[in-house]
């Protein structure tokens, strides 16, 4: 009697467990570490959007966002990925120092072959894949979310009134910070304590006085960073700061204080990309009050936006859905959502690829479009090796709060540069 | 009771044979069920401190560049490279000068609230709850908030010395380099102060009531009784709160990473804030590892070399 209780008690849950093996394998949760910024009502409606057009077309998946922590830059990623606790597709700030970085730790997984079988290849500009490619021996680490174009941005109104405007010579430049500052304003804003926005702001200054061949040739090593041109960069950060068109207290602002600092109207110029419209939007600000424009540069066809990979998509070798993960990538890199993102209201960054007839929800990405037309220059905060990028920002934070000279300064972030 | 020494005593000898086996084997059997018993302590400590403690020693002599990578061995180039970075000895005498404000600005104030309202009747716990409340917040909120009090342009500080009259008081407490350490631990001890003034206070509270009472008769003025009363009756109290205020201080991170991430230009870069960089933002775990072991051995050496002190003293 027992013998056939057991039995049938036996063959009851093979049965059950038999019934239940095609559910659990459909049933698949695919963990993002999207946007930080999900709590902000409209960044949210374009992530559930995706989500939800995700789960459609992929029945049985439920797309879960982690609430990312931070970035490769303050070590989140890494700590996320080695704990076990990342997530199966993660977006995250990007450009070679940053990537080298988790990939020399083998944190995360090459997508070498979904270029080729996923057709990546053609979704991306021609030139960004060739980037890509020549940086780790062919193997590409990185699918690019957006480009960046970091250059300065304006209040349209207070210039207006003023008659001030952005462009011609350096003298010129000066010349306007002196009356901006005149007039009782902060000429420049920028937040350098936590570290990208002291980069955006020292991109632009070393674009203006070395121009893109030769930051070209700084970024992959093959000129120092004590070479005059890049140090007259550095140098225009010194003289600022002693006349006072950036703020020595600046060096203790982080990238929202010096928000606060630009959109109530203290300081007239900040250094940013067009994801700071959000920032600005975040704030209250009135977008449509937003100029943005290029540095201005004493050599010719150099006034232009810095700018590199701004943001990409990355798949940890701890995903447990590393193929499905691959499948949100490709959904990710459609027509259909990239269109649907970049004509958005918080729609604030340059596509990886050509999008013909885009129309930007927000009047200003016109101007940046415009700005980027040309090319960009090169931010270096993204193509710093990771051992001299630490440095770098503390540097910057040297020149502008006067602790460090150009000379020294340049010399400190050249001898962390790797030899090729 | 179960005995736990294996040690003979003269009674043991004294005992036949016999009687001498079967207290052995009852020993035996003692120390047997105690090992058992504590066994699970043994492997949660072996677990979580030991292994990574060894782990620790072992990266160090390795080039470890995370967890996924291959790490060879590399005998004491990374003890080298230690003594070589420009970095880490800065590092070292600004986290001596940060234990030092801690123990000063976290404990004194401590010890000065513990007095202030220790001997309250009816408002006492009204301000120990209200006194001990910065300790309940995380410190990365409390880095927040201090980041924001401290604004050059909009912080609570240097609007209201503007506004009072005293702007050439106003600075940038986060970007100048003279002041930035300084202004963190405030931060991390106004959140830590609360700890020591309870502990400041239960020892207030074991203070014989008749040495007051017997100094008063003596003619002693409230700062004698402080003197001569009150301080010596708190010295057990202070020793562990100094050495738990040195330990505190030497872990400081938290207020120090939220706030300024080292900067500026290293101006506030700690050991600890240093060995995060290395080892999480850089992945160079060989050279952090050589640095976990330098704090471990500091941490060590002045709690051991503090407590031969006081009892030096108080022999």
């Amino acid at each position: 009697m027992l013998r056939r209780t057991l039995m049938a008690s036996a063959v009851a849950l093979a049965a059950a467990g038999l019934l239940a093996v095609p559910t659990l394998a459909e049933a698949q949760t695919l963990t993002v570490w999207a946007t930080d910024q999900l709590a902000d009502p409209l960044v949210a409606e374009v992530w559930n959007k995706l989500k939800a057009d995700f789960e459609a077309a992929n029945p049985g998946v439920t797309v879960e966002y982690m609430p990312p922590t931070g970035t490769i830059s303050n070590g989140a990623v890494q700590a996320a990925i080695q704990s076990d606790a990342g997530p199966d597709v993660l977006l995250t700030n990007s450009g070679i120092g940053r990537v080298t970085t988790v990939v020399n730790a083998k944190l995360i997984a090459p997508l070498t072959a979904h270029y080729a079988d996923m057709g990546w290849k053609d979704k991306i500009f021609p030139w960004l894949y060739e980037i890509l490619g020549s940086q780790f021996g062919g193997e590409i680490y990185e699918v690019p979310d957006g480009i960046d174009a970091i250059g300065l941005w304006y209040h349209k109104d207070l210039f207006a009134e003023n008659g001030w405007t952005i462009g011609g010579s350096w003298a010129d430049f000066e010349a306007l910070l002196q009356k901006i500052k005149d007039k009782g304003l902060e000429p420049l804003a920028v937040g350098p304590r936590n570290n990208a926005n002291g980069g955006h702001l020292m991109g632009n200054f070393l674009q203006a006085a070395a121009g893109t061949t030769v930051m070209g040739e700084v970024v992959t090593a093959k000129k120092s960073w004590s070479d005059a041109e890049p140090l007259l960069g550095a140098q225009r950060v010194v003289d600022f700061a002693k006349k006072g068109y950036v703020s020595a207290q600046m060096a203790g602002l982080d990238l929202e204080a010096a928000t606060r600092l630009w959109t109530n109207k203290r300081a007239a110029i900040f250094f940013g990309g067009p994801w700071f419209i959000n920032n600005a939007r975040k704030n209250e600000y009135p977008i449509d009050n937003m100029g943005f424009a290029t540095i201005p540069s004493d050599l010719a066809g150099e006034s232009k936006p810095t700018g590199g990979i701004g943001w990409s998509w990355m798949i940890p070798v701890s995903s447990k859905q590393p193929e499905l993960a691959a499948k949100w990538i490709d959904y990710i890199l459609s027509d259909e959502v990239m269109r649907f993102r970049a004509e958005h209201k918080t729609g604030t960054q340059i596509s990886p690829r050509a999008m013909p007839e885009l129309k930007p929800a927000v009047p200003v990405m016109a101007e940046v479009f415009a700005a980027a037309a040309n090319g960009v220059g090169f931010n270096p905060s993204v193509y710093m090796p990771g051992a001299a990028l630490d440095t770098y920002f503390q540097v910057i934070q040297g020149l502008i709060g006067g602790q460090v000279s150009a000379e020294d300064g340049m010399a400190q972030i050249q001898a962390k540069i790797p030899a090729l | 009771m179960t005995r736990l020494t294996t040690t003979a005593d003269p009674a043991d000898l004294r005992a036949p044979a016999a009687t001498r086996r079967r207290r052995a084997d009852g020993a035996r059997d003692g120390f047997g069920a105690a090992f058992v018993l504590m066994l699970p302590a043994i492997a949660l400590y072996a677990l979580f401190s030991l292994t990574p403690i060894l782990l620790t020693i072992w990266i160090s002599f390795t080039n470890s560049g995370g967890f996924n990578t291959e790490a060879n061995f590399v005998g004491f180039d990374n003890y080298l490279r230690a003594t070589e970075d420009p970095i880490i000895w800065p590092s070292l005498g600004r986290t001596f000068l940060w234990l030092f404000y801690h123990v000063v600005l976290a404990g004194g104030l401590g010890l000065a609230l513990a007095l202030a309202i220790g001997r309250l009747s009816r408002t006492r716990v009204f301000f120990r709850t209200a006194f001990f409340l910065p300790h309940l917040v995380s410190l990365a909120v409390v880095g927040v908030i201090w980041a924001n009090i401290y604004d050059p342009f909009y912080g609570l500080i240097n609007t209201a010395l503007t506004q009072w009259g005293l702007a050439g008081w106003a600075k940038g407490w986060l970007s100048d380099p003279l002041l930035v350490l300084f202004s963190v631990n405030v931060a991390s001890s106004w959140q830590g102060f609360g700890l020591y003034m309870l502990l400041f206070i239960a020892g207030l509270q074991n203070i014989d009531g008749t040495l007051y009472e017997a100094a008063e008769i003596d003619g002693a003025n409230a700062l004698q009784k402080l003197w001569n009363v009150t301080l010596p009756g708190l010295s057990e109290v202070m020793t562990f709160v100094l050495s738990l205020a040195m330990i505190n201080g030497l872990k400081g991170f938290a207020t120090v990473f939220v706030m300024t991430n080292g900067g500026p230009f290293y101006a506030s870069e700690i050991i600890t804030t240093y060995i995060y960089r290395l080892a999480f933002q850089a992945q160079d775990h060989g050279l952090a590892a050589v640095l976990c072991i330098l704090m471990s051995v500091l941490a060590i050496t002045i709690t051991v070399a503090f407590n031969r002190w006081r009892a030096r003293k108080s022999s």
